[in-house]
């Protein structure tokens, strides 16, 4: 446990001093000297253990603090299956010559903006980072990680059925001290990256974040927006169901992360608030003429970028920065077991590609908003969401491309209610069964065209001659049913079921794996 | 009004620049002798390339030039008409030697970009890529034996030194000196070429009805909206999978080409001189001098002579400093040619490499069928023509024996060996692996829809004078029955 006491302050360090002296230089007057040595000793002694119990009465408030930030957090904590299932701070690292313990796993967010108290909490969740004297840079060093692993099947197209190390993320971050931490976070998608794999390696997070008074914090880098239950907290024991929830996916374009700055912080009953101004999204990606589907299964769907904001979002990699966005949110957790909270952003977007020689007047303007709600009453979980996005000046850029089977939507949204019981507790065992029912559709309006022109009946979905299937549609219907099964806190197998409305195809059974610590 | 980019504005100041430079190197002596310096006639490299492409006394015929074959009027594509009707043009000492291939458009040529293979083969010139920029492909013509005819480049610029007009303008460009080092004053030829089709404005004209129309200054008809919509929809004629109607990067503009390189199994043209066994010149049955060896061709090939693009017959000039890499022996890609533009294609007719079709109706018609009716080894229930059955044209109409009759057996301008090169997995072909006999992509109104829009591509659309639009006479027909509703964008 890292303590490092801070001293006492000067101010009351000389008021007992000078309380000690004026008593005691009064009685000691008339003291031989060795009696007034002893009562010095004493009284040097007397100072030391005030000196120490100051120190402690420190620390203890410190601590207590620090617990109350946790529990917030985990009050707070998005689809967290239930309070034990975020292991805060009870395990110590699983390789005993590991220099550091970091058995949070909410790293992705170390410090959940909307409930930000960097002021107590400079380490991610509360880290405990081991005293190691022979290492002393390695006291701020924390280490952690998450993956996951699916095996989706589709039932009406089984020779679809896929199985992929999904992702694996290594984090690493810094403590430079009480006031000042460094974390990042890296990321190697669907096992193996180079020029002819699928996988990619990427930053997702990359930021400094520095407590700048007990009630403001400041962020600088590439940080994960704070929107809905997802985006920052996505890691696998964080979520039900195997793969992440559709509208947290195509329409707040999970994992969402912007270059930039922010100020958060916590008023102290329960508001927090995190403001920040980021790069935007860039248009000028928008693929108008897909040749054949960008996705034809559900786990296609969520891997292919191809929703409106996953498709623009930048990423900070040589983003066009010559428009910044704004984003503000809030998240009420003063209530235990209640989380509410909402978030929008709005900036103008670097601009699509079309039409080729014809400037268009104006700028595009992308705006996501969303607001969320969870109650966790007892052995309950009980969740809500809702997000809605908007891309205007989009008709001349649409005018231009018609026919297009992938036109940009003037207007794309989503929601769902996902219920979740814990059905069985025995030490770190849990199994809990849950249900979501979702609604999302990424072109619910469009300017310029009437919409995609999605061909019907089978079509050639790749070039591999006779590979044909059904172009799918923007929109659907989907219920999950399905549960989370804990060994650990840290460890989670999923499984699950989903029923699409629409794309009916997609239908499919998840088995999962998570890990996170 | 279009815009010329920066490169070209750049380039255009830089030969500008050293011509001043040069007129004062040499104009200093005059000054000394108290003389008036001689006037000079300044121009540019892109002059001194207008003046080379239009003067055929450069060829050995005298009869030749680059304008020869690439007629400003037809959108720098060759002449039929002044080609006995071939679909090749003719060249040599006695213009009775026949060319191999179509001249493609030279309009937008100075956008493709440099040959490559990272994603495919793509950019390059010639139909081949086998030339690594407009400036070594535009010396070949020069020394080619069925075109210009000189035997080298000596022989270049020895006709070089009898043209007055045209030597005065090189020349003050790029001075005297370098006609002794004839390659090297032929590398200058070529870059003065490429200097006019990268910098005139008649090279990049961009004044489409269809430019009109993104910019709000033209309605296109019902039947051209529709053409367009068609054209971008994947399963319908997909052309935009090839022929983008997005700008790739290359200009701002949409080019309708990603400069790939496809093998479509495009109909053998027994027109073409080499395609027959006798190879003689159709204009005086003399024996065609120049007939390519066909080294490549497999050894159980049907016919002596094949034109398999990326794989040959044409190699890269050896002097050319960046050919390309040679894939003769890359014979999975035998019969792979560069996707043109589709700008002003309602102009450029014969279409194809092979200028095996004369009409826009004929290609798109072929398009939709090639597997369904014309090809039994990939389709062996070909549909019959008339009520319920192919719309289109008979079967056997697009694949012919050198005798006329229907050839259904293959691709009949590849060996056969190399007929599974062909692509049949994208629309608007119609594979027939899935359940063959299938309905084409498009209908006999659909194909003329999207003929009515390729129209509009044609470059020289006045939005003052709509009416005056030169539409090509295959635009004709379709324009009369289209509907008179102006659709804005």
């Amino acid at each position: 446990m890292k303590t490092a006491p801070r001293p006492l302050r000067y101010s009351a360090r000389t008021a007992v001093l000078a309380a000690l002296m004026s008593f005691g230089g009064t009685a000691l007057a008339d003291q031989t000297p060795s009696e007034q040595q002893q009562i010095e000793a004493l009284r040097r002694q007397l100072e030391a253990v005030q000196s120490q119990l100051k120190d402690l009465a420190n620390q203890n408030q410190r601590l207590l603090e620090r617990e109350q930030a946790l529990e917030r957090q985990m009050a707070q904590s998005p689809t967290s299956p239930a309070p034990n299932s975020v292991p805060a701070g009870t395990a110590p690292a699983a390789n005993p010559a590991a220099v550091v313990s970091n058995p949070v796993p909410a790293a992705s967010n170390p410090v959940p903006p909307a409930s930000t108290a960097p002021s107590t909490n400079p380490v991610p969740g509360g880290t405990l980072a081991l005293t190691n004297a022979a290492a002393p840079f390695a006291n701020g060093l924390k280490l952690w990680g998450y993956g996951e692993i699916y095996y989706t099947r589709p039932t009406r197209d089984e020779k679809e059925a896929q199985a992929d190390l999904a992702r694996a993320v290594f984090g690493i971050g810094y403590t430079f001290d009480s006031r000042t931490e460094f974390n990042s976070e890296f990321e190697v998608e669907h096992a193996v990256t180079s020029a002819t794999d699928p996988g990619e390696f990427e930053v997702e997070q990359f930021y400094i974040d520095r407590e700048l008074n007990q009630y403001v914090g400041l962020r600088a880098g590439l940080f994960l927006m704070p929107f809905g239950f997802l985006n920052e907290h996505h890691e696998p024991t964080n979520f039900y169901g195997v793969q992440r929830n559709f509208v947290e996916t195509l329409i707040i374009p999970s994992t969402w992360r912007e270059g930039g700055l922010n100020l958060h912080g916590d008023t102290g009953f329960g508001l927090g608030w995190n403001a920040g101004l980021t790069t935007g999204f860039d248009l000028s990606k928008w693929n108008f003429a897909p040749e054949f589907p960008l996705y034809t299964t559900a786990l296609g769907l969520e891997d292919s970028d191809s929703a409106p904001l996953q498709t623009t979002h930048q990423e900070l990699a040589l983003a066009n920065a010559q428009h910044l966005s704004q984003y503000i949110a809030l998240s009420y957790y003063g209530i235990p077991g209640l989380t509410i909270g909402g978030a929008i952003s709005t900036g103008d977007a670097v601009k699509v590609a079309a039409p080729p020689n014809v400037p268009i007047p104006g700028n595009e303007r992308v705006t996501l908003w969303e607001g969320h709600v969870r109650w966790t009453p007892s052995k309950w979980d009980l969740s809500a969401l809702y997000a809605k996005g908007s891309i205007s000046n989009v008709t001349i850029a649409n005018e231009s491309n018609p026919g297009s089977p992938n036109p940009i939507p003037s207007q794309f949204y989503g929601y769902y209610v996902q219920s979740a019981y814990t059905l069985w507790d025995h030490n770190e065992y849990r199994l809990v069964p849950f249900a979501r029912w979702e609604h999302y559709n990424m072109g619910s309006s469009y300017e310029g065209t009437t919409g995609p022109v999605v061909p019907t009946g089978l079509v050639p979905i790749s070039a591999n001659p006779g590979d044909y299937g059904y172009w799918p549609i923007n929109h659907d219907r989907v219920w999950t049913v399905g549960a989370n099964f804990y060994t650990t806190p840290h460890v989670v197998f999923k499984a699950d079921y989903q029923w699409f409305e629409e794309n009916s195809d997609f239908t499919r059974f998840d088995l999962g794996l998570g890990v996170a610590f | 009004m279009h815009r010329v980019g920066w490169f070209n504005e750049r380039r255009s100041a830089l030969a500008a620049l050293s011509v001043l430079v040069l007129a004062s190197c040499g104009g200093g002596s005059s000054d000394e002798t108290g003389t008036a310096p001689p006037p000079v006639t300044q121009t540019t490299a892109s002059a001194v390339g207008k003046a080379i492409f239009f003067d055929t006394s450069l060829s050995a015929s005298g009869k030749q030039a680059c304008g020869t074959c690439h007629v400003p009027t037809r959108a720098y594509t060759g002449d039929p008409t002044t080609d006995h009707g071939l679909p090749v043009p003719l060249g040599g000492p006695n213009m009775d030697q026949t060319g191999f291939r179509n001249a493609p458009s030279l309009v937008y040529a100075s956008f493709t970009p440099p040959f490559s293979l990272t994603n495919g083969p793509t950019g390059g010139f010639f139909r081949d890529g086998r030339a690594s920029s407009l400036a070594t492909q535009a010396e070949q013509p020069f020394v080619t034996p069925f075109e210009m005819a000189n035997q080298d480049a000596a022989e270049v610029v020895s006709r070089l030194l009898k043209s007055t007009a045209t030597l005065q303008a090189f020349t003050a460009v790029y001075g005297e000196a370098v006609l002794d080092d004839p390659p090297a004053a032929l590398e200058d030829m070529g870059l003065a070429l490429a200097a006019y089709e990268t910098e005139d404005p008649s090279f990049h004209p961009f004044s489409s009805k269809y430019d009109y129309w993104l910019q709000g200054q033209a309605q296109l008809t019902a039947q051209e909206q529709s053409g367009l919509d068609l054209f971008n929809n994947p399963v319908k004629g997909n052309c935009t999978a090839c022929h983008p109607s997005q700008p790739q990067g290359y200009d701002s503009h949409a080019l309708f080409t990603d400069f790939t390189y496809d093998n479509i199994g495009i109909p053998r043209n027994w027109q073409i001189p080499a395609n027959t066994q006798d190879s003689v010149s159709p204009i005086d049955s003399a024996p065609l001098s120049t007939v390519i060896t066909p080294v490549d061709v497999p050894n159980d090939a049907e016919y002596r002579y094949y034109d398999m693009g990326l794989c040959g017959p044409f190699k890269s000039a050896t002097d050319d400093p960046d050919a390309r890499v040679d894939l003769s022996q890359t014979t999975g890609m035998c019969g792979m040619f560069k996707v043109p533009t589709l700008r002003n294609i309602a102009i450029t007719a014969p279409y194809f490499h092979n200028g095996n079709f004369q009409n826009l109706h004929q290609v798109l018609e072929w398009y939709v069928t090639r597997d369904i009716n014309n090809n039994t080894a990939n389709n062996p229930n070909p549909v019959a023509a008339g009520p319920g059955g192919n719309p289109y044209m008979a079967i056997g109409t697009f694949y012919l024996s050198a005798t006329g009759t229907p050839d259904l057996d293959e691709y009949n301008d590849l060996p056969a060996d190399y007929d599974a090169n062909v692509n049949v997995g994208e629309v608007p072909y119609t594979p027939p692996t899935f359940g063959g006999g299938q309905a084409p992509t498009l209908t006999a109104q659909e194909i003329d829809d999207i003929v009515a829009f390729l129209c509009t591509l044609t470059d020289g659309f006045d939005p003052t004078s709509p009416s005056a639009y030169n539409v090509p006479a295959q635009c004709a027909p379709i324009a009369s029955t289209s509907t008179t509703q102006g659709i804005s964008r």
